[in-house]
């Protein structure tokens, strides 16, 4: 029997270095930028901090925060596995939520309600992304402009929805009608927020693990995704494994849009997310599309996301900071892998 | 009944619209020859837009917005120029690394600068320069030569860029390291300076082509300005077979898109109304879905496209 090494791989160390060190450059620069602003930034951080987990309310906000972009990230943890880049899933969140909420209002509430609308709004996702993937399959248009394209078709399209066919009738506001009370995820810690959604996202992330890296699928996304070469010798339908990869990664935006309405908001509205999939993005890379990294850079991300609210109203730095801090993170990201190379050849870092 | 004078005033519009997918795209052209898929474009106007705005607004002058609309379009690409030649990382990648970061400046900075952040008007804009003469012209007096000095600039650069891509030896040697970076560096050419060169050139059409948003068309800054105009801008590049002619047919198709969708309701009163309006502002999108889906089957563009080099290996 072979056994397993519980060791730590060099692989993974080094992504975890690559990963340790992306975030504390950013913060770096970050400080920089509150010095400018002539904010302390030891302090600003701990505010931060204390922002996303100071006590129990603020500490479940911060991980329904999480859940949506936590869903969001794993989808996409797969497609870029398999060297895909869906930026559609901004898009495909707000489909998927708008479906979703059409089915629980439609059925009208129950346990059947529920079921129907997560995995309507799932579908809704997923079909959103199959017109990228069948163009990037069967035509070999780059993923990455339809992607985006779509969003913004899709984004619009639910922007009218929700302003006209499916409009409340009793809101001054464009929004949906609000789906059945019966149709709504659980509240899982009373006196908080904390939805049964949010547990879903933690049950998720496992499953992605095992889908990488015990299932045939798995193997194929991963050897797609870093020999394509290998993968046509060795008889692989690669176009399937993109079809399937970039629809995967589409399906678990439309659940989260859906999870996000139906376990916090309601209904659907312009602001359902704040740009939930672009940050899935910079999440998947940061947590090197490993499931488990994936989880703790979503948790990362929707701390910097709650505690820079905190940050507006004490010290008066604007909320825009989370989008800047996101942008550095991404660059830093990919100038880790150089950067960490530069750092084994002097003889800084052995790995 | 269609109105003659709708007509006219539709043409007119298609190209002022289509200026900055004409601007942008022309330098995506250039880059793409030379090998770079940068779909930082869209942030590379996102930051013309933005400090084209803030020069002209804090300096109170409209030239000095254009200047550093420029420089903040050149600074764009040079990182983009950091990222995928001298770090050799991933083009895809580095693309959306640097849109997300542009959006995280602009947006973090307009809401530094202005309270609330929504930024004030502008009090003058570049408008349209009539050409003397030739704007007296029935119909295309209008359409052509009533049009602002990003329009004109625009229509002029594309023979110019067209020659210098195919005429010049900067343009066969950039499109020879579009094809083999690597047998163009055996060949003695400096891949390196030629590739910094084309983005230069990118950098400086793409901080026009968002600069103009602000200073000649919308007036004042707001981080969504550029919508998809970056990555409409690269469809069309792919539609144009990477031609600048191309380019600017590519160009008129969605400018007139654009300018269809906005005045809908003018063209077609029997079509007017709220929600038919709203529902139109996805058209430009999705044309340019529709429009990959024919012109973009089978397209191959320069071989080494989005390839990273890999000196490291």
């Amino acid at each position: 029997m072979v056994e397993r090494q519980l060791t730590i791989s060099r692989g993974t160390k080094r992504s975890i270095v690559k990963a340790l060190l992306s975030v504390v450059l950013t913060l770096a620069v970050t400080s920089v930028v509150f010095l400018i602003n002539n904010v302390n930034p030891i302090l600003a951080f701990i505010y931060m901090f204390q922002g996303a987990f100071g006590d129990i309310n603020l500490a479940s906000e911060t991980m329904i925060r999480m859940t949506p972009i936590l869903i969001v990230s794993l989808g996409l943890a797969v497609s870029f596995k398999c060297k895909i880049w869906n930026i559609g899933a901004e898009g495909q969140l707000y489909i998927g939520a708008m479906l979703g909420t059409i089915a629980a209002i439609g059925i009208g509430g129950g346990p059947l309600s529920l079921l129907a609308a997560l995995v309507v709004g799932a579908v809704g996702g997923l079909l959103w992304a199959a017109g990228p993937a069948l163009m990037k399959v069967k035509l070999g248009i780059n993923e990455v402009i339809t992607t985006f394209l779509m969003n913004f078709v899709g984004i619009y399209l639910v922007q009218w929805m929700i302003s006209y066919p499916f409009r409340s009738p009793d809101t001054y506001f464009p929004e949906s009608s609000a789906i059945p009370s019966s149709s709504a995820l659980a509240v899982i810690l009373p006196g908080t927020r904390l939805h049964l959604g949010v547990a879903l996202a933690l049950a998720l992330v496992p499953l992605v693990y095992f889908l990488l890296e015990r299932t045939t699928f798995g193997y194929k996304v991963k050897v797609v995704g870093e020999n394509p070469e290998a993968a046509r010798y060795g008889g692989m339908e690669i176009g399937k494994v993109i079809f399937v990869s970039l629809v995967f990664s589409g399906l678990l935006a439309g659940l989260a849009g859906i999870t996000e309405v139906m376990g916090i908001q309601f209904r659907v509205r312009g602001s359902l997310s704040p740009g939930y999939g672009y940050t899935g993005i910079v999440v998947a890379l940061l947590g090197n599309n490993n499931p488990i990294g994936v989880a703790l850079a979503s948790l990362f991300l929707a701390a910097i996301m709650n505690g820079s609210s905190t940050l507006a109203w004490t010290m008066n730095i604007p909320m825009g900071i989370v989008d800047l801090m996101q942008g550095l993170l991404f660059i830093f990201v990919l100038a880790s892998e150089p950067l960490v190379r530069f750092l084994e050849r002097r003889g800084v870092l052995k790995l | 009944m269609i109105e003659f004078l709708a007509l006219t005033g539709l043409a007119a519009a298609t190209l002022r619209v289509a200026a900055p997918l004409l601007l942008a795209s022309l330098g995506e052209t250039i880059a793409e020859r030379g090998g770079m898929l940068n779909l930082g474009l869209q942030g590379a106007m996102l930051v013309g837009a933005f400090s084209g705005f803030m020069g002209a607004y804090f300096a109170g002058s409209l030239w000095i917005g254009l200047i550093s609309a420029i420089i903040g379009g050149i600074l764009t690409t040079l990182l983009f120029g950091i990222l995928v030649i001298n770090l050799d990382l991933d083009q895809v990648v580095s693309g959306l690394a640097i849109n997300l970061l542009a959006s995280g400046l602009t947006l973090y900075f307009t809401r530094v600068l202005f309270t609330g952040g929504v930024s004030p008007y502008l009090g003058e804009l570049f408008g349209p320069m009539p050409i003397p003469f030739l704007c007296n012209m029935p119909v295309l007096g209008e359409v052509l030569f009533t049009q602002t000095g990003f329009v004109y600039l625009g229509l002029v650069s594309v023979p110019l860029i067209y020659v210098l891509l195919t005429k010049t030896s900067f343009g066969l040697r950039l499109r020879s390291i579009g094809e083999d970076p690597v047998i163009a560096s055996y060949l003695g050419i400096n891949v390196v300076k030629m590739r910094y060169a084309a983005l230069l050139a990118e950098g400086i059409l793409a901080g026009l082509a968002g600069g103009l948003l602000t200073i000649s068309m919308f007036n004042t800054f707001d981080p969504r300005i550029v919508a998809a105009r970056g990555f409409v801008a690269v469809s069309i590049v792919i539609l144009g077979r990477w031609n600048p002619w191309g380019a600017l047919a590519g160009s008129l198709l969605f400018g007139f898109t654009e300018a269809l969708s906005l005045r809908i309701g003018i063209i077609f009163p029997e079509l007017s109304g709220a929600s038919i309006n709203q529902l139109f502002a996805l058209l430009p999108y999705l044309v340019a879905l529709v429009a990959l889906v024919v012109g973009g089957r089978g397209v191959r563009g320069p071989a080494s496209l989005g390839k990273r080099i890999g000196r490291e290996r």
